[in-house]
């Protein structure tokens, strides 16, 4: 298995940043999984924190070195994921539970695998066109789909935002999945969040990867994406894989799994927190061992007259 | 940002074994009490208490950090430990002694020897213009010794200045507030941002601080020699590298102090770094050299007298 691999989330012009991403994989399987917590329900970024570390989890359990099911995999990951926002919901005794939406991608023996819910998306992109997109689960899609309203009407609807599944809401999410979608060498599978599908079109993400380096690309999105969102802009996630068969761009930023043995998972996935990038690892027990430290440097250098 | 000052806490506070008496100073990231000890010594206890970070309000003791600054505040944290660990390793009379350090209130704290006296800061302004120059080297040489101790451990004290250096009732100088010690690390993390004095700061303090060596502290040395002549801080650093009015120590005082000094002074506050003594050594050695009078330079005859005047002052 040969790919190369981005995620990033930016906070935009967010108080804080309710988006998470996470990407696993092992020998055989790679796992990829954005949500967005939603900003009008307390403690968005709780549920999105929920979602991508239980799937994660799962993942790392049952990927030895591939998923028996992938799509049972996807299907128990977010139900699990739904159930434990719901749990930690009542455990609190939230009086809204805390809700988000939630893609997760598998890819192993070449195929593709995904599932969603809500109206952060996944678009398969081959040959400088996208082929597949999952479709939002919200209202405002299916106007469109009936023919209600038009592409350019959907952009400035006032309920453009609403969405009717999710992961931690009372009613249970509807859960929609892909078929299994076999990739060639090149193709790009990027999942994102709407604060980078709202400002940018597939077309143009599809465009941009035309020619042009895999890892520069992603994050030049991001920043224009950021720049059209304006002051008050979204927060915007990617993970972006793009899949290689034989061939490698660049040696080091492609991963080769096959030196991975058939337990090992390595997962990257961003500690839980608003603001990760100021994260201090100064633990509690770091903090009382500085401390011990010093006192035993003060009673070493300068003891007591 | 909106910068609160920070309460200080109650004279008669007990906070572990010790008693606040009263607040000595405030900055941006600390609180300085003055404190008595169970045995009735008079202490400075330094508290880690940053103004942007943490609130206390009137009345309270635990000050108040919102979920978004516990990173930041923990990270300032880790630089409070940085100036704990650079001090408690120094044990030298130059240098302020560590006596204690804990962790109370939801921070913590640093506990200081005090001592009567004065910083050369307040000396400086008390006698303005009046400053001898046995009292300059006796103060500088001693001072250097500490510095020196500092850098032996691998460490810059980035804040040199003259209230930063305490006088003794004897004028024996100490090296207090280590707080920029070793905070170049702090310079990606906006808010807490390195901090430096104009004046006193060299010009590697500014901009990417990669050059920053020990000829950084000495230039401050050199500008604290200077601000003690003048009474006041040499232009800064950054305006000097813009456009240069200093006025060179040997043009300024020519003749009122021995040459060499002067010739000191100005040595350290070159704005290139390599054209500095690149170590406190080089700089002491110079400074303990014979002492050279100012020569009398009045010329016997009219002519020469009036030649004089028309002379550049630099010799």
């Amino acid at each position: 298995m040969r790919f190369t691999i981005y995620q990033e989330s930016r906070q935009g012009g967010r108080a804080n940043n309710e988006d998470r991403t996470t990407c696993c994989y092992s020998r055989d399987a790679l796992l990829m999984v954005i949500a967005d917590g939603m900003g009008g329900h307390h403690y968005g970024e709780i549920a999105s924190q929920i979602a991508v570390q239980t799937m994660a989890d799962v993942f790392q359990r049952e990927a030895r070195p591939v998923l028996a099911d992938p799509f049972r995999f996807l299907q128990k990951g977010m139900t699990n994921a739904h159930h434990a926002i719901t749990d930690y919901a009542a455990r609190h005794k939230l009086k809204d539970s805390p809700r988000t939406t939630c893609v997760a991608c598998v890819v192993q023996d070449n195929i593709a695998y995904w599932a969603h819910a809500g109206d952060s998306r996944l678009y398969l992109i081959r040959d400088d066109r996208v082929i597949a997109q999952t479709r939002d689960h919200s209202r405002i899609r299916l106007l469109i789909d009936e023919g209600m309203i038009s592409e350019a009407q959907a952009a400035v609807h006032p309920d453009r935002n609403k969405i009717y599944s999710c992961l931690g809401s009372p009613t249970p999410p509807e859960i929609e999945f892909s078929r299994k979608t076999p990739l060639t060498h090149g193709d790009i599978v990027l999942l994102s969040t709407d604060g980078l599908w709202g400002v940018t079109s597939g077309e143009q993400m599809a465009l941009a990867f035309k020619g042009a380096n895999f890892l520069q690309t992603v994050p030049k999105l991001l920043a224009e994406a950021e720049v059209k969102g304006g002051p008050h802009g979204d927060n915007l996630s990617v993970v972006a894989v793009r899949w290689e068969d034989s061939y490698v761009e660049e040696e080091s930023s492609a991963i080769s799994t096959m030196t991975m043995t058939q337990d090992e998972v390595t997962t990257r996935l961003e500690e839980f927190g608003r603001n990760p990038s100021y994260k201090s690892d100064l633990s509690e027990d770091e903090i009382e061992k500085a401390i011990e430290e010093i006192r035993n440097a003060i009673d070493k250098y300068n003891p007591k007259k | 940002m909106a910068q609160q000052a920070n309460e200080p806490l109650p004279s008669g506070h007990l906070l572990e074994e010790y008693t606040i008496d009263r607040q000595l100073s405030l900055g941006g990231f600390s609180i300085v009490y003055l404190a008595w000890d169970p045995a009735g010594k008079q202490v400075a206890i330094k508290e880690y208490i940053p103004n942007s970070l943490a609130l206390r309000g009137k009345g309270e003791t635990k000050p108040v950090i919102t979920a978004d600054h516990i990173g930041a505040f923990r990270y300032g944290m880790k630089c409070f430990f940085e100036e704990g660990r650079a001090l408690a390793r120094l044990s030298h009379p130059n240098v302020i002694r560590v006596l204690n350090f804990f962790r109370a209130n939801g921070t913590v704290y640093l506990v200081m020897e005090y001592e009567h006296g004065r910083t050369l800061q307040e000396y400086i302004q008390k006698h303005q213009g009046h400053i001898s120059e046995r009292f300059m080297r006796g103060v500088f040489t001693r001072m250097l010794n500490g510095l020196r101790e500092v850098h032996s451990h691998k460490l810059l004290h980035l804040d040199m200045k003259p209230s930063n250096i305490y006088l003794r009732a004897d004028n024996t100088p100490v090296l207090i507030d280590f707080g920029a010690a070793r905070q170049t690390l702090a310079s990606d993390q906006p808010m807490l941002k390195p901090m430096y004095t104009p004046g006193f700061a060299s010009p590697e303090h500014y901009n990417t601080r990669k050059d920053l060596g020990p000829w950084s502290d000495i230039y401050s040395v050199g500008a604290s020699m200077y601000a003690c002549l003048a009474g006041c801080a040499p232009q800064a650093a950054d305006a000097r590298l813009n456009k240069d009015i200093l006025v060179p120590a040997m043009m300024r005082w020519d003749g009122q102090f021995s040459d060499r000094m002067l010739e000191i002074i100005d040595w350290c506050l070159n704005l290139n770094h390599l054209y500095r003594p690149q170590s406190v050594f080089a700089l002491q050695k110079a400074l303990v050299e014979a002492v050279t009078p100012p020569a009398p330079k009045v010329n016997p005859n009219w002519l020469g007298r009036f030649v004089e005047t028309f002379r550049k002052p630099t010799k």
